[in-house]
């Protein structure tokens, strides 16, 4: 068991994996002699080595294609893109190669590897830092679309990522690293691509996934103590996407909003909706709703990125106007 | 690096001994890229294939000459314009015109097609159909082999067209930076589709001294001389196999169109390519070396060969359609429902 904030359980589970196996190697900008810009790889090249943990120039683009061939010689590259932003970068080799290769092979070659990507806002980035880009990554068949939202998720989402035989993109909320810590058990832990219900609840249900996981439990918090049970399911990954989990949830309160960081218009909120309209409606009580980003880029001043990403008081409105319903 | 004296004495020997079974292989090779792909054409316009095809007609000295100074388990990675080096690499050709045909034993099972070949059993790691997007994970893979122990290189195909993408410079300096068993290959043809190389870069031979100016061992050759073009290879494939990248710039000529479905006459005459290969045909030229009585064999044999091929693949059984739902993810479990 170990103490650790959300950057300490990313930096945990790459030393653990590079620690049980030597095909593990660590690749991305600044990882190597200052430990990555949020200190997720601190340490690690000083205990695994200089060839283990390697920094890159700023090529994304290569450095990700690289990942890929190093993948299919049997390695098992993590590779960081500094930003979310800058895996649009090397978005050709991601989504042209990275996530075809499998498929377009008829199963000749297999890219295991994760890109690791700090994604989201609430630290003031600005416009190119900021974006919530997993509805995009979602939308690529052959990748693997990793969430976390808390400490003990990003530890062992991403050991199980690291030993995935599939590219995953990982996208770690940059605003929960130095935030909360949580008890971590290092040795046992969950595995599988499943959501979890981070909080029971009989009124409402509540799908959301990553940085907003936490805000939609304080707002059920505050909702209780009004006489709202809400039910907040953790999606965990958004693809594949645990609709078992959803339709248990929404078939038993009859009542579901989705919230998301990214933005609402063709996000994966969308999907969720509809899957739900599709195989449980009948089960539905009210009109499904969303909250997610507002349709423009995230500015960077505080209160003005408030007025675009879901912020606790929009989501409690939304989840009491779904409650009254 | 063999000095340019060295180089010619070897050329000169390459040449005196053309009776060798080197310059036998080269004119073998490069035969048979011409004689499938005059084929993959005529099924086209037969209508039994379907699909876009990018010919390399005119070209196949370059894939022959590099393809044939590899080993079997060295690596190579190439282009939309990449059935010579599939082919010269020793992807057999029946699985090629399978896998055009949309054939279940196709080298992907018709997932690929035309400009999707891959096959890891010859080393012929695939084509990639975005131009320079098959530069990184060749030198990434070449690292990875040697980190592992083993001696392979890997040889990245592009074309002058790669050479103005981003992804060219950034993988030819991360090649350099991580010491990458590399050879990159830039196929000059004059023409990226519609566009003139000359006024994007300059005459041929400008791409090279490009490269050679950031530090890599880089060099230009004939594209049409089979022969230059293997020793070339030769030279570089031995400095890349001690651990380093190089680059080679291999100038030659684009007889067919940009594809079967381009208009070439907007941005050029017609007969542009059957003008050039009447004096410039790379096989021809090679031909002449070897003698008639030497290659009269080895064309009956090709076009035998080549018609055997087709014939047998054309009686494959179809790819099923219900198996193109299959097979996005190597996780078992995972399927194209979404649901874990």
């Amino acid at each position: 068991m170990a103490q650790l904030k959300f950057a300490e359980a990313v930096r945990a589970a790459m030393a653990a994996e590079l620690a049980a196996d030597d095909r593990v190697i660590v690749m991305g900008e600044e990882v190597g002699k200052l430990g990555g810009v949020f200190t997720t790889t601190v340490g690690l090249r000083d205990r695994f080595g200089a060839d283990r943990v390697l920094d890159t120039p700023i090529s994304e683009n290569a450095v990700v294609g690289w990942g890929i061939g190093a993948a299919v010689e049997g390695l098992r590259p993590v590779v960081e893109v500094m930003f979310s932003d800058f895996s649009l970068l090397a978005m050709d080799q991601i989504v042209n190669l990275a996530a075809k290769l499998h498929y377009m092979s008829n199963g000749q070659f297999n890219v295991p590897m994760v890109i690791r990507m700090p994604s989201g806002g609430g630290t003031n980035h600005g416009p190119q830092h900021s974006q919530s880009l997993e509805s995009l990554f979602a939308h690529i068949p052959g990748l693997i679309v990793a969430l976390p939202s808390n400490a003990i998720d990003a530890y062992w989402m991403l050991r199980d990522s690291i030993r995935c035989d599939d590219p995953v993109i990982f996208l770690e909320s940059k605003y929960l690293y130095f935030r909360n810590s949580e008890e971590v058990d290092l040795e046992h832990g969950p595995h599988g691509f499943f959501a979890r219900v981070a909080k029971a609840g009989n009124d409402l249900t509540v799908v959301t996934a990553g940085r907003m996981v936490q805000r939609c439990l304080e707002v059920a918090s505050d909702l209780e103590a009004e006489g709202i049970s809400c039910e907040v399911v953790d999606l965990r990954y958004i693809w594949p996407l645990d609709t078992t989990t959803i339709a248990e949830s929404v078939s038993k309160t009859g009542r579901l909003v989705v919230v998301h960081e990214a933005v609402e218009f063709c996000g994966w909120g969308g999907e969720v909706a509809a899957w739900v309209a599709e195989h449980v409606f009948m089960d539905l009580d009210a009109p499904i709703a969303r909250v997610g980003a507002a349709r423009v880029p995230i500015p960077f001043g505080a209160p003005l990125e408030d007025e675009v990403i879901p912020t606790a008081d929009r989501i409690a409105v939304s989840l009491r106007a779904m409650a009254r319903y | 690096m063999a000095t340019r004296q060295q180089r010619a004495r070897k050329e000169k020997d390459v040449l005196a001994d053309h009776h060798s079974q080197w310059g036998l292989e080269l004119y073998r090779t490069m035969k048979l890229i011409r004689a499938v792909e005059l084929e993959i054409e005529k099924m086209h316009h037969e209508g039994v294939m379907t699909g876009s095809f990018h010919s390399s007609m005119g070209q196949e000295a370059s894939a022959a000459g590099v393809c044939c100074a590899l080993r079997p388990a060295d690596i190579v990675t190439s282009t939309h314009r990449g059935h010579g080096h599939a082919i010269a690499k020793g992807v057999p050709i029946i699985e090629i015109f399978a896998e055009l045909l949309n054939k279940a034993g196709g080298t992907s099972g018709g997932r690929g097609g035309s400009m999707h070949l891959h096959h890891r059993m010859s080393g012929f790691y695939g084509e990639n159909a975005i131009v320079g997007g098959g530069l990184p994970w060749a030198a990434g893979a070449a690292w990875a082999r040697r980190r592992l122990g083993a001696s392979d290189i890997s040889v990245a195909f592009t074309g002058d067209g790669g050479a103005a993408q981003g992804v060219f410079h950034e993988t030819l300096r991360l090649a350099q930076f991580w010491n990458s068993p590399c050879l990159f290959v830039c196929e000059n043809n004059g023409l990226a589709h519609s566009m003139s190389t000359d006024e994007v870069f300059g005459e041929a031979g400008a791409i090279t001294k490009m490269v050679a100016a950031t530090g890599m061992l880089s060099h230009f050759v004939d594209g049409r001389d089979v022969l230059a073009v293997h020793a070339a290879a030769e030279d570089l494939v031995s400095e890349v196999r001690k651990g380093r990248p190089a680059f080679l710039e291999c100038a030659v000529f684009r007889v067919r169109a940009h594809s079967l479905s381009d208009p070439e006459y907007r941005y050029r005459a017609k007969e542009s390519g059957s003008r050039w290969l009447e004096s410039n045909d790379p096989i021809v030229l090679m031909r002449d070396r070897l003698g008639p009585s030497d290659v009269e064999g080895i064309d009956a044999e090709v076009d035998r060969q080549v018609a055997e091929a087709r014939e047998e693949a054309q009686a494959m059984e179809p790819a099923q359609p219900a198996s193109a739902l299959n097979g996005a993810y190597a996780t078992p479990g995972l399927g194209a429902d979404g649901a874990a």
